[in-house]
């Protein structure tokens, strides 16, 4: 299949890699984020990294869906979760996902009707075959995401499915690059663009990177040799002297995006004044709630929520992970108090977090594969 | 060992795959244009009901990436760089 498996091809990811190290100007050295968790997780599955020169360093950004998530908004998933009306439903990495009073799977443990779905369509599903339940849909994800919660809604008001409703958490990406990039703790030279939400936002989002940061950005597959060219894209342009968006993922992404889903999300999801990020704190603009023409159908107005800001624990350093301040293993509790097993922060909980793909692929030091 | 997530709703043993920003490809084999909805099968052969609004002019045979149960756009063959 010309969509994955060449793309997994060693030989050619030698190649590419010999081409990096040709590129790369000795004594320099650059900084590269990728800012999607999907990346993390691939560049460490397939040891992308291990190809690198050491002077071309990754830094894992934002872009994890799970680890963003506050734990107040668990709490108040919780709480609605709790009541003996609702069959509460999110995905599966979401269950895990700590708030102050543990997670959703401790509150399924104590009796809380809490399932997990791979669609919200399957929790609209599970409201049309439960009429006398309410059935709640915990909405996570970036745009990638964020059409597939919409169309679910859409169905739902044509189909007058009135025990279904969405507490909306979707965030959008653009808000924290910006934040990010006016951070003063944070040197970058490039970004590996995140390829599936590029699918709906298309490449133009991205562009006030350039034009406003001086730095190339490089829109990329999953797949290591995906990865491997963007960052040879990345280190071409800044060789070259040019600061532009480029799409590595052409057999995906448009350049434009996806209209459609565009339309859907303007249609059923308006922005938040602020949304409150896990690690980085309350972001302008940066998170979506029903629009007024969808509020009969939001689980924050149906059933009251505590709402309440809650710290994150004082050993959890998410925060420094997800804005590439620090490395997983440099955190006090990786691989000791925060597993997978028994996560302390959400960076540990999904597959897709920094922390969590350095402790399944075995990098707990840095130093080790040095020496 | 790792395998691939199952779009039909089975997650991987390290992949979930609607928590995050991940797609994968299927090809579509049964279009239903009155509800939106179509039978897609993945690299395994396994099918699904995907919802298919999202992507225009849409035919049996073409390859979308599906993410969350939804047809996020039609793919097109690239050349692996050589």
């Amino acid at each position: 299949m010309r969509f994955v498996d060449e793309f997994r091809d060693a030989e050619l990811g030698r190649a590419v890699a010999g081409e990096i190290l040709a590129t790369v100007e000795p004594g320099r050295h650059y900084k590269v984020m990728e800012v999607c968790g999907g990346h993390t997780h691939s560049i460490y599955k397939y040891g992308v990294d291990d190809l690198l020169p050491a002077n071309v360093e990754l830094v894992h950004g934002p872009g994890c869906p799970v680890c963003v998530i506050p734990m107040g908004r668990v709490d108040d998933g919780i709480a609605i979760a709790r009541r003996p009306e609702v069959i509460f439903t999110c995905f599966g990495d979401m269950m895990r996902v700590p708030g102050s009073e543990g997670s959703l799977l401790d509150a399924k443990a104590q009796g809380a009707d809490v399932r997990m779905v791979y669609s919200p369509l399957d929790a609209l599903r599970l409201a049309r075959e439960n009429p006398d339940r309410e059935v709640v849909f915990f909405a996570i994800g970036f745009e990638t995401t964020a059409p597939s919660t919409a169309l679910t809604l859409k169905r739902a008001r044509a189909e007058g499915v009135r025990n279904f409703s969405c507490m909306c958490s979707h965030v959008t990406i653009v808000p924290p690059l910006r934040a990010l990039l006016d951070s003063p703790d944070l040197r970058l030279d490039g970004f590996i663009g995140p390829g599936h939400v590029s699918t709906v936002v298309g490449a133009l989002p991205f562009e006030f990177i350039p034009r406003d940061y001086g730095k190339p950005v490089v829109i990329a597959g999953f797949e290591p040799l995906d990865i491997l060219q963007a960052i040879q894209m990345i280190l071409r342009q800044l060789a070259e002297g040019r600061r532009e968006v480029e799409n590595q993922y052409r057999r995906v992404v448009p350049y434009e995006g996806n209209p459609r889903a565009l339309e859907v999300m303007a249609e059923v999801f308006e922005l938040r004044p602020h949304f409150e990020w896990r690690g980085l704190g309350f972001i302008s603009q940066s998170g979506l709630r029903l629009s007024d023409a969808y509020a009969d159908l939001d689980a924050e107005l149906r059933f009251s929520v505590p709402g309440v800001r809650v710290a994150d624990p004082k050993a959890c350093q998410c925060g420094e992970v997800l804005k590439g301040v620090i490395k997983p293993w440099e955190c006090k509790v990786f691989g000791t108090a925060c597993t997978p097993e028994r996560p302390i922060g959400t960076c540990m909980v999904s597959s897709e977090g920094a922390c969590a793909a350095y402790y399944n692929f075995g990098r707990f030091a840095r130093e080790r594969e040095v020496v | 060992m790792t395998r691939q997530p199952d779009p039909a709703g089975h997650c991987g043993a390290d992949h979930c795959i609607t928590c995050a920003d991940e797609g994968v490809p299927m090809r579509v084999s049964r279009l239903d244009a009155a509800s939106g909805l179509a039978v897609c099968v993945d690299e395994a052969g396994r099918p699904a009901t995907i919802e298919t609004g999202l992507v225009a002019e849409l035919a049996a045979g073409d390859t979308v990436l599906v993410h969350a149960g939804v047809a996020l756009v039609r793919l097109t063959p690239q050349e692996a760089p050589a």
